[in-house]
């Protein structure tokens, strides 16, 4: 990545790993990706598939029992690399991009609010933290955010408690809070899940809007399909601590070569095509962390699995942007093509 | 606030009268009545029915239960406690005398347990599995498990038989008339008292701690980059404030409570040491105004923790969630 | 440093898992849970032996705890007598043993007695709703407006002193705090879609809230029991210290401990209380580390 001016974060071969009720669970197990400017890097998955770890451990907030076991996180800070991995977890070095470079905003907007701080104090500390600011200019700052988001009279919100906005306006106060310092980064764990499905659209509609006016590089987390189709640039799908296919959106999307990125197409419903239409869900159900099948994650699952998958597949090329992770993707990608042209 | 108060008061009264109701008809049913606590053995021998009688009649206890329940009630909400009958003194002069050597013993152990559990308990939970943190959780448990009289038995015979440090009990010597000379009394039956209570606190303030810290607007405010001080404090302390809140309100009544024994151990001439007194002496009416007096106490500082935790969670204040 | 021993331990945890030597016995997690604390485990067993020791008095002590010896009186702990005598030359070991059985009948009995009163009410007031509940809950919000000591102080009044009698304070006191908690489950579990399920099955309320819905609430029910039996233990110990409670002539660990109050005792004859005070503390703290070890392995939320 060094080279490349475009990649505002590059993930290699990162792992870590949960140490809970003394057994090991490798939640994020191998994971490489880049993250360009000015781009929507969708990372999709099953719930526990890891995707929400990985964005915990670019911020470096893990909880206790967990650590980063190898793999490197290189972020481009005016023209320096940093690698995130080696700064102390709530060391000055790491605080200093949490929040400016780095912002994230969450699941649930009515858990990830505290409750007992208005909106704008919330909004203010990080600009306290990360900006010369004096607190008259802090407090415009709040309320000028508040109203870029949409929020309607943000004078009067922003001296309000979180308890008095609703769901869809407290993601909008998180992404103002998120936003405040033009972050490089936006980080997005599933920031849609806990709303309203017309609120989901508007809040996306803010994303993009501030993606192409603020050139911020933005990492989705959904397990969405739908989310993915409408706003990705690139896609990694993720399954089991591993990302078993990644590429631009029309790759992954168009050309599914991994048999779980078919299954996971094949098994949402698409709009317009009538009660008829045949949703494949996949077979099987996730295995358990701890006692994972020995090669390929998702072989149990799998309608082509083979002896070859007691072996983990390496990570192959197929062109210059898609990449994946299966012994039997020739074949397979025959297969499906065949069936798509019949 | 004003009305939330107001439902408050619609609450407390009607509870405080019917309370009052049931002690005094407790009271009614007890074996025996006053008058036969009060003569001596010798006594009963010589005196004559009709002498008891007059006694009772004295002391009111020939009108039916109704009316003396109502005269007692009415004079009591005009400050006139009535009068003890061991040695008839006035329940106001005993109360006035008692009450604020308790007052003084409670609120000297309120303030040191409160601001060492709370400290020691965030401490804890801010060092979470480390060895600090097991070895307050064991010494917390030791706290609440041994019995407070025990404690406070071994603290005598350590500091005030051995080593001689401090009295064995009592609050005022008589030729002991400043502040300065009064402290050596106060500080076995406090602390012994203070760190009982320091248990209960620390474990409390512990979890609420781990509980917050577990929240995901731990994880936002990190998020921001702000150093862990704030982070743990700012945002973490301050919304587990409000649970400790209420503890120190609970615990109140476990302090008016513990204080008895304690009261009882060093000799501190309490309400405590006073309702145990009347308790062994079946003093009928002192008994009654006592423990009114503590329910009385409960009630409010409950009553007062609710406002308290009103102002400070803005959830409850606005009636919502 | 904290964070290269827990770095360790985690390394420790990795090889294993490599290794596969992780324990996989099918025990369920809550037992494994309950085992993996070690306080929980040393007090579970001290608990035991406690018990036991006090269950077969007979065996292990040959002496009667009330009889009377006065020929030695105030003898320090011998070979002959563990613990010594007390002033009347009743051997402290044997009054330490059988006065346990009262003490341990007294706060177990009262608090699995005063769970079985709180349950049956708080269940069937917290599904029923009605005027049951809103009585049950003013009855319980007046006996929780004293302090626990006074409440029971003043029933004792009221009463006398007897076993029975305080037994039965102890329930009418005790009952409170667990119909609040099994009311307050009732009303969570009451809106579940199963219970609504049930409802519309046509089951009788009895059935569906004492065999369907109280299996759901048995494990703070449980940590209760346990925690309140150290209450009780600890309330009836300070009681009989007082002279107030079980009468004096029955043993139990207050009663013993009674003659502290005297300071010619408490300095000189350390025996006749210091042990019977250790052994309260160390039952009672026994008690509260299997409390609070069944709670952190029946709490789903708490990992670790």
């Amino acid at each position: 990545m060094d080279d490349k001016d475009n990649i505002a974060l590059s993930v290699r071969d990162l792992k870590t790993f949960f140490y809970t009720n003394n057994r090991c669970n490798k939640a994020v197990n191998g994971v490489s990706f880049d993250v360009e400017k000015g781009k929507t890097l969708c990372i999709v998955g099953e719930s526990g598939c890891g995707k929400s770890v990985t964005a915990a451990t670019i911020m470096q907030l893990l909880p206790t029992l967990s650590r980063i076991e190898e793999g490197e996180i290189k972020f481009r800070k005016d023209n320096k690399i940093i690698n995130i991995e080696k700064l102390e977890k709530n060391g000055k070095e790491m605080r200093e991009i949490r929040g400016s470079d780095i912002a994230m905003i969450f699941q649930d907007p009515m858990t990830a609010l505290n409750p007992v701080y208005t909106v704008g104090f919330q909004i203010s500390e990080n600009l306290k933290y990360h900006t010369n600011l004096n607190k008259k200019q802090i407090r415009e700052k709040c309320i000028s955010l508040l109203s870029d988001m949409g929020i309607p009279l943000p004078e009067k919100r922003v001296d309000e408690y979180p308890h008095s906005y609703s769901g869809g306006m407290r993601q909008r106060a998180m992404i103002a809070m998120a936003m405040a310092c033009n972050p490089k980064i936006l980080i997005a764990d599933e920031p849609t899940t806990a709303l309203d499905v017309t609120i989901q659209a508007q809040i996306f509609e803010l994303m993009e809007k501030l993606k192409k006016e603020n050139d911020t590089a933005i990492i989705l987390i959904t397990h969405d399909m739908g989310v993915v189709a409408e706003l990705a640039d690139n896609v990694a799908v993720m399954y089991m601590g591993n990302i078993v296919e990644a590429g631009t959106a029309d790759d992954v999307l168009r050309r599914p070569t991994h048999p779980y990125t078919k299954a996971l197409l094949e098994s949402v419903p698409v709009l317009g095509r009538g009660k008829n239409q045949d949703i494949n869900p996949i077979k099987g159900s996730t295995p358990d962390p701890y006692n994972r099948p020995v090669g390929c994650q998702f072989a149990p699952r799998c309608n082509w699995q083979t002896e070859s998958c007691d072996i983990m597949p390496e990570i192959t090329q197929i062109n210059d942007t898609h990449q994946i992770r299966c012994h039997k993707y020739e074949q397979f990608f025959e297969k499906y093509n065949e069936k798509r042209n019949s | 606030m004003t009305t939330y108060i107001i439902q408050r008061l619609f609450i407390f009264f009607p509870m405080l009268l019917a309370i009052s109701f049931l002690v005094y008809g407790g009271l009614e049913l007890s074996p025996g009545d006053a008058v036969s606590h009060m003569i001596s053995p010798e006594l009963a021998l010589s005196i004559t029915a009709e002498q008891l009688e007059a006694m009772r009649e004295a002391y009111g206890l020939n009108k039916s239960f109704l009316t003396r329940y109502w005269i007692w009630l009415t004079s009591m909400v005009q400050g006139d406690m009535g009068y003890s009958m061991a040695g008839g003194v006035a329940i106001s002069e005993i109360m006035a005398k008692t009450v604020p050597a308790t007052l003084e013993l409670s609120l000297v152990a309120l303030f040191f347990s409160t601001i060492i559990g709370c400290s020691l308990g965030v401490l804890s939970a801010l060092k979470r599995g480390s060895a600090t943190d097991n070895s307050l959780t064991v010494a917390g448990m030791a706290g609440v498990s041994i019995p407070e009289f025990f404690f406070g038995l071994v603290a005598i015979l350590l500091f005030a038989i051995e080593l001689q440090w401090l009295p064995v009990g009592g609050r005022l010597l008589p030729s002991y008339e400043t502040v300065w000379d009064r402290i050596p009394n106060i500080v076995l039956p406090s602390l012994v008292l203070a760190l009982m209570m320091t248990a209960g606190a620390m474990r409390y303030a512990r979890s609420s701690m781990l509980d917050v810290l577990a929240r995901e607007f731990i994880t936002t405010a990190r998020s921001k980059g702000m150093p862990e001080w704030r982070v743990n404090l700012l945002h973490g302390f301050r919304v587990a404030l409000t649970p400790v809140v209420v503890l120190i309100g609970f615990r109140l009544p476990l302090l008016i409570g513990g204080s008895t024994i304690i009261e009882q151990v060093y000799q501190w001439p309490g309400i405590g040491n006073m309702f145990i007194r009347s308790v062994r002496g079946s003093d009928y009416p002192l008994v009654m105004t006592i423990s009114l007096m503590y329910v009385f106490v409960v009630l409010t500082a409950s009553l007062i923790i609710d406002v308290l935790t009103a102002l400070i969670d803005p959830r409850v204040r606005l009636g919502k969630e | 440093m904290a964070n290269s021993s827990l770095n360790r331990k985690f390394d420790q945890i990795k090889k294993r898992e490599e290794e596969k030597t992780f324990s996989t016995n099918k025990r369920s997690r809550i037992v494994n849970k309950f085992l993996n604390n070690r306080l929980a485990v040393i007090g579970l067993i001290i608990f035991t032996i406690i018990v036991l020791a006090s269950i077969f008095a007979p065996i292990l002590s040959p002496y009667d705890p009330m009889r009377v010896d006065l020929r030695s009186m105030r003898q320090p702990p011998s070979f002959d007598h563990w613990f010594g005598t007390d002033s009347t030359g009743r051997d402290v070991f044997a009054r330490v043993l059988y006065g346990g059985r009262v003490s341990i009948f007294i706060g177990l009995g009262s608090a699995i007695l005063s769970a079985v009163v709180g349950i049956a009410v708080g269940c069937y007031a917290g599904y029923k709703g009605g005027w049951i509940d809103v009585i049950a809950l003013r009855v319980s919000e007046i006996f929780m407006s004293f302090p626990q000591i006074i409440l029971v102080l003043l029933l004792v009044s009221i009463t006398g002193q007897s076993l029975f009698n305080l037994m039965a304070i102890f329930i009418v006191t005790g009952w409170g705090g667990m119909y609040r908690l099994a009311r307050a489950r009732m009303l969570s579990l009451r809106e579940e879609e199963y219970v609504q399920a049930l409802r519309s099955f046509g089951l009788s309320t009895f059935t569906i809230c004492y065999k369907h819905m109280l299996p759901n609430a048995l494990s703070p029910i449980m940590v209760n029991i346990t925690l309140s039996t150290a209450m009780f233990i600890l309330t009836e110990a300070g009681l009989s210290f007082l002279g107030l409670g079980v009468p004096l002539n029955i043993p139990t660990w207050g009663n013993i401990l009674n003659v502290a109050q005297d300071i010619l005792i408490l300095q000189n004859y350390w025996w006749m209380w210091g042990p019977v005070g250790i052994v309260i503390s160390v039952f009672v703290l026994c008690v509260n580390f299997i409390g609070d070890g069944l709670r952190d392995s029946t709490d789903p939320s708490q990992q670790g």
